[in-house]
């Protein structure tokens, strides 16, 4: 069993790759790099060789190219301010660089030039791939200001007076804490990068825009280390270490180390736990809803209630679910359903009652006309038939043994359905205006925001990949029966 | 009551009696068609699914509209006109008749789905029937499979129409080129449960080469297992470009198509209805019944069914 499921890790990691090498390569090769510029704001405001340098360090961003201005590659040299005029070793060092593969090309307003690269297929895959997972450690902080930072875990008490393991020298400073919120362990030790989001949401990492809180900040009062207590929205837990430079007064107010660069509090779930939030309780309602309905088909097969289920279920697939999105939300306004979910935000319960209704909706059909198929398939059992004679009532036999063994196809759909809800309801957030991931997805395409679509495809693509496993392996849990390894041949997966 | 021999009479021997067969005359497509043909709700559907496949392949000829006409675009006069008895659907936010868009947009969106369905599965089954009968190459394909369909469907739509750009025949690409692993797979497990029955053991025996074994004893088995993946197929496809046009990765305003129409006309849901529900309705009607009609073919194509 455990071997089993190494092997399956092992592939699930080998076909996130494949999928991941694939994505890079043809977003980076079949997307002209010019038509990422052309949905940035900011490059109008450049001219002449401003533009051309500002253009560079866009592709340099976005992992296009590599590329030194004089400034750049001139730090080498005997004398850079020299150097860096077009003086001393410069012909040399640019004359080395070309060496390497690199092409020069001239400024057209002035004598210098500057080097770029483009990179090959491989390069990209590796900078993608090593730069993915970032693991901190003690030795992180390189700042020539401070050289004799102390490099060490401690435990230590953290801001809500609950015990975390903190660190001098990593680049956050607690590593592990404990707080109220969900999950109620945190840990800023592993990170997965992604890069730099550009052209929505300039400047951030990819991965703090989906992890990111949204919404208007909020104010509580703290205690900072320095014994300071004021009402802020710094969040002290996800302090970044700051190099000594930068720091000011301010933070020399609040805090007694470098470890000043702190995130703040919103009031507004990230779009992460938005999407979880929809998610999970669509889902709860669906089941609820769905399995008492197959039931309820398969009892009485042939009759009305079988009837009208089957219509409900090929109503539901046959209405393409953007009409059927809009068809409800059209009902939903005479019992005053806000049009979209910014109108009444976040605080609100009203917001939530109609996607909330959709996406549960949207899921019943296929539960509901699996949960049948399966009940009706055992119905025809040995050991139905001997509950029959025994003289078991219908009502029992349906619901102690016919059920148990009906749902283990459906219990192994489950973790799909709970990881998936966050990606499943793409058009749902689309039409309601909800700031979840769903939305996001769509939202960088047409953006042209390369970075968020390789984050989300990684995102999704893993999730999907470990709730298949997650699956099949609590079909065993519920079924002890079923043997995983003995298995031959490939199993549909759906 | 006694028997009497008066009570008999002799009859001549017939000999072209015992050469009748006595089993009812059967054709396989006749009975299909008379399945079909009895269900009075399949006759219904079978009419509107016709209206507006043949309509919308003629009536954009005569109407000749172009999605990038921008005649009226300053007439204020032409915009917004509600439904009436020279514009039946009424005009749009740039002075467009939105009856002449609707059939345009339904040709663009049937052309899409029937073409991806052809293409998926042409491809799906070749590579199926193949996939179910040779071990070796079951063996490769399988890990691909699980490589690739590990992955959302969804999700690679929409990664392949963002690197392809969008446009009609990107569509078509990026919707065939991981869906037809997934008609293969459904074929191949088809297959796999006729490959070994004794009238293909016996054949193989003979020395039929697999080609002809495949083509001449497998196939036939699969007409209506293929009916049914077809019916499913084109509905669905519709749903697909209508979903991704709306949420404007699919297909553009120049294609002109249903679900670029909803995209576009959204906005206008409360102040000119009928321009968005109109787009709608005829999505969810042309979708309700190819999915009906389908459904009836497939449940006819099935022998089982015929003898009822």
């Amino acid at each position: 069993m455990k071997r089993y499921i190494l092997g399956r890790i092992l592939r699930a990691v080998l076909s996130i790759c494949v999928v991941m090498s694939i994505t890079i390569i043809l977003i980076y090769t079949c997307i002209p790099r010019e038509r990422i510029l052309t949905k940035d704001p900011g490059l109008s405001k450049f001219t002449g060789d401003a533009r051309t340098n500002y253009q560079y360090r866009i592709w340099r961003q976005a992992g296009y190219l590599d590329y030194l201005q004089p400034s750049d590659f001139c730090a080498v040299s005997e004398d850079p301010k020299t150097c860096a005029q077009g003086g001393a070793d410069y012909e040399e060092i640019v004359a080395d660089y070309v060496d390497r593969g690199y092409t020069y090309i001239e400024y057209k307003e002035s004598d210098l030039g500057f080097v770029t690269r483009d990179y090959s297929v491989p390069e990209l895959l590796i900078n993608f791939f090593a730069n993915l997972v970032n693991i901190d450690n003690p030795w992180y902080v390189q700042d020539a200001q401070n050289p004799d930072i102390e490099r060490n875990y401690y435990i230590t008490t953290g801001p809500n007076g609950l015990p975390a393991v903190a660190c001098s020298g990593c680049q956050y400073k607690y590593q592990l804490y404990f707080d109220s919120n969900f999950p109620f362990i945190h840990q800023n030790a592993v990170k997965l990068e992604f890069g730099i989001s550009y052209p929505t949401f300039d400047g951030l990492d990819t991965m703090d825009v989906i992890n990111g809180g949204q919404g208007q900040l909020i104010m509580t009062e703290q205690t900072f280390p320095t014994g300071l207590t004021q009402s802020s929205a710094l969040n002290q837990y996800t302090c970044q270490y700051k190099a000594t430079s930068t720091i000011d007064h301010l933070d020399q107010n609040k805090f007694t180390d470098n470890y000043a660069n702190c995130k703040s509090n919103y009031d507004a779930p990230s779009m992460v736990s938005t999407s979880y939030l929809f998610g999970i309780i669509a889902l709860v309602i669906a089941y609820l809803i769905s399995i008492p309905a197959g039931i309820s088909m398969a009892r009485h097969k042939d009759k009305w209630q079988d009837k009208i289920g089957i219509a409900y279920v090929n109503f539901m697939i046959a209405v393409p679910s953007l009409a059927f999105i809009y068809f409800v939300k059209w009902i939903g306004r005479f019992f005053g359903a806000p049009e979209k979910f910014p109108q009444l935000g976040f605080g609100d319960i009203r917001s939530y009652i109609l996607p909330i209704i959709i996406l549960a909706l949207l899921s019943t059909s296929s539960v509901m006309i699996w949960m049948r198929r399966y009940m009706i398939d055992q119905s025809n059992s040995d050991y139905v038939k001997f509950a029959r004679a025994k003289g078991l009532s219908e009502k029992e036999i349906f619901n102690k043994h016919i059920l148990k063994n009906a749902i283990i196809p459906i219990v192994n759909g489950i973790p799909s359905s709970i990881i998936l809800c966050i990606s499943g309801s793409v058009i749902t957030e689309s039409v309601f205006s909800i700031p979840g991931m769903g939305k996001m997805l769509p939202d960088s395409i047409t953006a042209l925001n390369n970075k968020m679509v390789i984050t989300l495809t990684f995102i999704f693509a893993s999730l999907a990949i470990f709730a298949l496993l997650c699956g099949d392996l609590l079909m065993t849990v519920v079924d002890p029966r079923i043997q995983l390894t003995a298995r031959k041949g490939g199993k549909k997966k759906k | 009551m006694t028997m009497m021999d008066d009570r008999f009479t002799f009859v001549k021997v017939d000999e072209t009696a015992s050469e009748h067969i006595a089993a009812p005359k059967y054709s396989y497509w006749q009975s299909v068609f008379r399945k079909f043909f009895s269900s009075k709700l399949a006759i219904l559907m079978l009419v509107i699914a016709l209206v507006i496949v043949v309509t919308s392949y003629i009536q954009p000829n005569f109407s000749n509209f172009s999605p990038l006409d921008g005649t009226n675009v300053n007439n204020a006069a032409m915009k917004f006109l509600r439904p009436n008895a020279q514009y039946w659907f009424g005009t749009d936010n740039v002075g467009k008749s939105l009856f002449d868009a609707v059939w345009y947009g339904t040709r663009t969106s049937l052309t899409v789905a029937l073409l991806t369905t052809v293409i998926t599965n042409v491809i799906g089954i070749v590579v199926g029937m193949i996939w179910g009968y040779s071990k070796r190459f079951d063996a490769i394909m399988l890990e691909i499979y699980n490589i690739i369909y590990n992955i959302p469907f969804m999700l690679l739509v929409i990664v392949m129409l963002y690197i392809l750009g969008p446009g009609m025949w990107q569509l078509i690409f990026a919707m065939s080129c991981t869906t037809w692993l997934g008609v293969a797979y459904f074929i191949r497990v088809q297959v796999m449960i006729i490959r070994d029955r004794e009238y293909n053991l016996a054949s193989r025996c003979l020395g039929t080469p697999m080609h002809r074994v495949l083509t001449h004893n497998i196939l036939p088995y699969l007409i209506s297992v293929i009916v049914t993946s077809i019916a499913r197929d084109v509905p669905s496809y519709i749903s697909y470009e209508v979903f991704l046009s709306f949420l404007g990765v699919g297909l553009t305003v120049e294609d002109g198509s249903l679900g670029s129409m909803i995209q576009r006309y959204s906005p206008y849901m409360t102040s000119a209805p009928y321009l968005f529900w109109i787009p709608v309705a005829f999505t969810a009607l042309i979708s309700v019944s190819l999915y009906i009609v389908g459904q009836t073919l497939a449940d006819a194509s099935d022998p089982r069914t015929h003898m009822m």
